[in-house]
């Protein structure tokens, strides 16, 4: 955790539960939510970002990579945990997945 | 230019609402606080304002659109009566969690059932616990003053809370009686411009309101809002001070009338302490040592400074026009708690009266200093809750 996420004293909030700056939701472990892991198959994946579209925490991500002609594209690096629900969606939407022939994606259950 | 005029309470109200020329003024009508935003439509229609002014459909909404004209930057004025104030109930707490200077004019109205459109203070009493700054007038002069003096009061750096302005349905928003209205450059002089903490408008700086807090922050929220109550007893105290400089009205939390060498105090507020200073001075002619207390603050209530002023009372009765069945009336019970650790504590009564409006004369106040006495002869009090002028007993 972010030491500016430290528990504070009453005497050291701001004023009315205001939370006064933006985008720090970036900082909420979210990850914590999840019952159910995604498990990605680079091998598997055709790089449609498909998942990257339907994830609804942002938790695909990218980096800069080329197509087999050469040409520059994205492709996906990872899949954030410190984020991901594992809500499940990536895998649901994954073509490669809906064909059925190979998983590019699945969902296995957290081990506690 | 500072003037006498004879002039409604409410009418008083919607002036000195002119006078602050608020942003925006969000407003339902309802009896019999309808004077004031009715006139204060006018003033907006003739241009004499500047504010935005919001017909919406239900108090609900009209403090919903207080808090989000408030967070927007803006210096924010409503008011209301008993089932509006009702209505505004959820976002009464949303107003002073959320520390939005707030400034409400409640003219207080009994709450239904059955239906009653005339003064007693169930409304107010009911919300003492929102977490808003209640201020209350005897007066059209005290409720005008104290409504010129709220947004200074409740803008405070470390206070920064909403605060209510109360006054007795019809008996003073109704009645026509001469007061000072001051010169609006004054005025505009006095309350200043509000620089709210952080404004939703600012684009620059970012900032979330209203996000959920949980066992990890609720209570340390809850926690700076108390330190907030207690900040503002000074607040009331310097802008009173200012004012008092000002203007040459003095006000203080509450005030001592004749409280000094009184053995006999009655403690009330609002309207009814005009007919219990006649009493007093009808009976200081003749000699008796009886006083009054009248209750200015009742949020924050300044508990050890009314211990302080009680200290030559032998017998208090406490008047109070709100009822908390099966309890004792709200001001009692705070009364009672300041007294506690007084040592040689005067003996304290409850007595309840005028609730939906019905009067208190001048001789049922006799009758409570005659009562007093006669307690205080025998060394015991033997009802410590009654109700007075009620058919039956």
């Amino acid at each position: 955790m972010n030491d500016k996420y430290k528990l504070k004293d009453w005497q050291e909030l701001p004023i009315g539960g205001v939370v006064p700056e933006g985008g720090n939701s970036a900082d909420y472990e979210t990850g914590t939510w999840r019952t159910n892991r995604p498990l990605w198959y680079e091998e598997n994946c055709i790089q449609c970002l498909t998942c990257w579209v339907f994830c609804p925490e942002g938790a695909i991500l990218l980096k800069d990579g080329t197509k087999p002609n050469g040409q520059p594209r994205k492709e996906i690096k990872e899949i954030n945990l410190f984020h991901c629900k594992g809500c499940g969606l990536c895998a649901k939407e994954c073509p490669v997945n809906i064909k059925g022939n190979k998983i590019a994606i699945e969902l296995v259950k957290e081990e506690i | 230019m500072s003037k006498i005029l004879a002039i409604t309470g409410a009418g008083a109200m919607s002036q000195a609402m002119r006078q602050i020329n608020p942003d925006v003024v969000p407003a339902f009508p309802i009896t019999p606080s309808t004077q004031v935003v009715e006139d204060f439509s006018q003033f907006v229609a003739d241009g004499l304002v500047d504010t935005e002014f919001i017909t919406v459909e239900s108090e609900h909404s009209a403090m919903s659109a207080c808090i989000g004209a408030s967070i927007a930057g803006g210096r924010v004025m409503t008011a209301t009566s008993s089932a509006g104030m009702a209505l505004m109930w959820e976002m009464l707490y949303v107003a002073s969690s959320m520390r939005q200077p707030v400034v409400l004019t409640l003219i207080n109205r009994a709450m239904s059932a059955p239906i009653n459109i005339h003064a007693d203070h169930s409304d107010s009493m009911g919300a003492r616990d929102a977490g808003w700054i209640q201020l209350y007038s005897e007066s059209n002069q005290e409720a005008y003053d104290n409504l010129i003096m709220a947004p200074r009061i409740a803008e405070a750096s470390d206070v920064r809370l909403p605060i209510m302005i109360c006054l007795d349905g019809f008996i003073i928003s109704h009645c026509v009686q001469t007061m000072q209205m001051e010169d609006d450059d004054k005025v505009r002089e006095f309350i200043g411009e509000f620089k709210p903490a952080y404004s939703l408008l600012d684009t620059e700086n970012p900032v979330s309101w209203g996000a959920l807090d949980l066992q990890d922050y609720y209570i340390e929220h809850k926690r700076a809002q108390h330190m907030a109550m207690q900040n503002a007893k000074e607040s009331i105290k310097l802008v009173s001070e200012e004012f008092y400089q000002c203007f040459g009205r003095k006000y203080e939390l509450f005030e001592s009338y004749c409280l000094d060498d009184a053995e006999r105090v009655i403690i009330a507020i609002n309207s009814i302490a005009g007919e219990i200073k006649e009493v007093v001075d009808d009976l200081r002619n003749k000699g008796e040592k009886v006083g009054l207390l009248k209750i200015r603050s009742f949020r924050p209530f300044p508990y050890e400074e009314i211990a302080e002023s009680l200290k030559s009372a032998k017998i208090v009765t406490v008047l109070d026009r709100s009822e908390s069945m099966g309890a004792y009336g709200p001001l009692f019970t705070e009364i009672r708690t300041a007294l506690f650790d007084v040592p040689d504590r005067p003996m304290v009564y409850n007595r309840m009266f005028g609730l939906g409006g019905r009067e208190l004369f001048m001789s049922d106040i006799q009758n409570i200093f005659e009562e007093s006495n006669r307690y205080l002869e025998n060394g015991k009090v033997e009802k410590v809750f009654d109700y007075l002028n009620v058919r039956g007993g």
